[in-house]
């Protein structure tokens, strides 16, 4: 394995026959999918291994959607890097052209050992690319991306390849390419018995069941430590014990036999019992010791997760009331901004203190806040709100915070005092009422022009098969939306 | 925030009111006592619950302007104050300030027995008319705690038969919702063609449904609704 260059990922396509295997095959290797069926068929026939082959594909690849939704939650796609990537310091440029799909599927296909199959479908990529690129490297000529790979196709990119291998080994097919190994390992001691070299397998199967084992507890604490801070549910810790179990039984059942040299089952079983005494002992001595850790590491854990949210809080409070605070202190001398300053912070500190995490945000009841939050920032006019009932936002229900929103401004600007706004919500479907103290306006004397009242909040409400009413009196102007729940049916909604 | 209700027609203005000011910070007592009208005497002040008791105990004042949140006693804050001047019920009565919008604080402190809720932020005069209007008997309700009251007992009436404490009757209701939309009680009396007496015998209604009903989902919802 000598080169790992970017190819498309291995998926099983939507363009099949049975499974779409040998159609995601072609696609990876870049070999004409009519070849592959063929190579496929004719494998078949040489003991089944084509169909075993088939089968084995069939289960371990993932169908296109499938892949497609997994690598959605990684942050690099394996197509991403190969655009972004850059030779850094210790790559030399020519090296780079190797990751320039498009050329290579062309080039270099063919002459693609069997074994490359199991190399990570654009592995390489993720590797290499963030630590790849540099901004230094940005006057690189283009040369290598587009002239320079057809010309060096023999040019194997040795030195990026293998470390961006190792890590990849590390960090995704670790498993895989173990257990390949060990089968290889099963494999070769049975041709060698075959073929008359005597091996000792007494000696080799306890050894093989240690090092597993073993290898398997070390697993273990290996991903507890990688966990870290991370909680783990009660899942996991199950297969962390099970694999603990297995570990041990494995070490153990090896120990004895190695140790009693293969011999009967009473000697074993003696050994056995001895040994399971000798553990028992020393776990009573060191139970105490076990114990308290356990709980120091616990009382320690405990301290952590409340130093965390005190440091939570003491950055928020930073953040906003300190700051705020200080911006009073400078302008203390102009009441009106230090009004709007405060109530600014009250509703920042307030929907901090009581927000409910588990409610979805996004409600009406939310959007009319958000809303009258802007209102009041903007204006300067403290505006109230009130609500009765929520409901989860839909497109009219845009149009409503829409009109009600302009209902604020209207109140903060002409008005003058505090706006009162009252949202509720019930079966019959929702409504808002935006009432200011200010001395009043007649409607009909609003000229044409003013698109406010009329277009924007009148007719969006009719539009999404609502209502508007505006009441005005010296006493103030009240504009009562009305959105009904039905409304939908009548087919007069989008628009 | 401002508390529309109180439009000065409280009666019973040219008497002078004695209260005292419950509150742990210092800093907000002297502040009040300044905003307040000068015909309302502020006869004393504490700042935790076992000294409110007392001085509520001692002075006997017509209306106690009481923090929800207070340090001292069993943690129980204005409302632990409440049921210790119980003795002195009928003559004192509570009226509830806090910064906290929580339903849950709003709703113990009514259901201990205060006559209003006001928050903090309002304005001198307001709190005055406040006084007055708890003074003078009736109930002080601000455009939040009636949407509390909607949201706890919901928005559909009771059948006219049901005389219930589990519901609001279809008047009482509209009451409610005017409230909520900011208007004040004289605006409630016009808006409904009712007298403003009227009106405020509908408003003590409702804090006596919200009082004395048995209903125990008022304080499960009241603690569940933590945001508002």
């Amino acid at each position: 394995m000598t080169t790992v260059p970017v190819r498309p990922p291995l998926v099983r396509s939507s363009d099949r026959i049975v499974a779409g295997v040998c159609a995601g095959l072609a696609e990876h290797l870049g070999w004409p999918v009519r070849m592959v069926r063929i190579g496929m068929a004719v494998a078949s026939l040489a003991g089944g291994a084509g169909l075993v082959f088939y089968g084995w594909l069939w289960i371990m690849v993932p169908t296109a959607d499938e892949s497609a939704k997994r690598n959605a939650r990684r942050p690099a796609s394996p197509i991403a890097p190969a655009v972004s990537i850059a030779p850094s310091a210790s790559m030399p440029p020519k090296h780079a052209a190797a990751v320039d799909p498009p050329l290579w599927t062309g080039a270099y296909s063919p002459g693609y050992p069997p074994g490359a199959v199991s190399t990570p479908p654009g592995g390489s990529a993720p590797a290499a690319g963030p630590g790849g690129y540099t901004p230094a490297a940005g006057p690189v000529p283009s040369v290598p991306y587009d002239a320079g790979a057809p010309s060096q196709p023999q040019e194997p990119s040795a030195v990026p390849s293998t470390g961006a291998w190792f890590r990849v080994r590390n960090m995704r097919y670790g498993k895989e390419i173990l257990l390949g190994a060990g089968l290889l390992l099963v494999a070769a001691i049975l041709i060698a018995r075959l073929l008359g070299v005597e091996v000792p397998l007494g000696t080799l199967i306890p050894a093989a069941a240690i090092l597993g084992g073993a290898a398997i507890a070390w697993m273990q604490l290996d991903e507890t430590r990688r966990a870290g801070l991370v909680d783990k549910t009660k899942a996991d810790q199950a297969g962390g014990w099970a694999r603990l179990a297995a570990g041990l039984a494995l070490v153990v059942a090896g120990v004895l036999v190695m140790v009693s040299g293969s011999g009967s089952w009473e000697q074993t079983w003696l050994a056995l019992l001895a040994s399971v005494a000798v553990l028992g002992g020393v776990a009573l001595v060191l139970l105490p010791w076990g114990l308290k850790f356990w709980r120091d590491l616990e009382t320690e854990r405990a301290g952590r997760v409340r130093e965390t949210e005190r440091a939570e809080i003491a950055a928020h409070l930073h953040d906003s009331v300190l700051q705020t605070l200080a911006l009073i202190q400078r302008r203390a001398a102009n009441e009106h901004d230090v009004v709007r300053l405060a109530r600014a912070q009250e509703r920042e500190l307030r929907g901090w203190l009581f927000r409910d995490p588990a409610r979805d945000a996004g409600q009406l009841s939310d959007r009319i806040k958000a809303a009258a939050a802007e209102v009041e920032d903007g204006l300067g006019n403290a505006v109230d709100v009130v609500s009765v009932g929520d409901t989860a936002m839909t497109d009219r229900h845009e149009a409503l915070v829409q009109a009600s929103r302009e209902a604020m401004l209207n109140a903060s600007r002409h008005g003058g005092g505090p706006v009162s706004v009252y949202l509720e919500v019930s079966d019959g479907g929702a409504e808002v009422f935006v009432k200011d103290r200010g001395s009043g306006f007649e409607l009909h004397a609003v000229p044409e022009d003013r698109m406010g009242v009329r277009e924007s909040i009148i007719g969006r409400m009719k539009r999404h098969g609502g209502t508007a009413e505006i009441n005005s009196s010296p006493d103030g102007t009240e504009v009562r939306l009305k959105l009904p729940a039905a409304a939908e049916d009548n087919g007069e909604g989008k628009s | 925030m401002s508390t529309p209700a109180l439009d000065g027609t409280a009666g019973d203005r040219g008497r002078t009111v004695r209260v005292v000011i419950v509150d742990d910070h210092a800093i907000f007592r002297s502040g009040l006592k300044t905003d307040l009208d000068p015909r309302i005497e502020v006869v004393g002040e504490a700042g935790t619950v076992e000294r409110a008791i007392e001085v509520i105990g001692r002075t006997r004042p017509e209306v106690v302007l009481l923090d929800v949140h207070l340090p001292g006693g069993l943690g129980g804050g204005g409302r632990e104050v409440i049921a210790g001047s119980a003795a002195l019920r009928g003559t004192t009565k509570f009226l509830a300030l806090s910064v906290s919008d929580a339903a849950e604080d709003v709703v113990a402190v009514i259901r201990a027995g205060a006559r209003g809720y006001v928050t903090k932020t309002i304005s001198g005069a307001e709190i005055t008319d406040a006084v007055y209007r708890v003074a003078g008997g009736d109930a002080v309700f601000s455009p939040r705690l009636a949407g509390f009251v909607l949201d706890a007992f919901g928005t559909a009436p009771a059948d006219i038969a049901d005389d219930e404490l589990d519901k609001l009757s279809a008047r009482e209701l509209e009451v409610m919702r005017l409230i909520a939309r900011g208007y004040s009680y004289k605006e409630v009396a016009k808006e409904l063609f009712i007298s403003i007496k009227t009106v405020e015998t509908h408003v003590s209604a409702v804090l006596r449904k919200l009082q004395l009903s048995s209903r125990h989902e008022l304080t499960k919802w009241a603690a569940e609704r933590r945001l508002l």
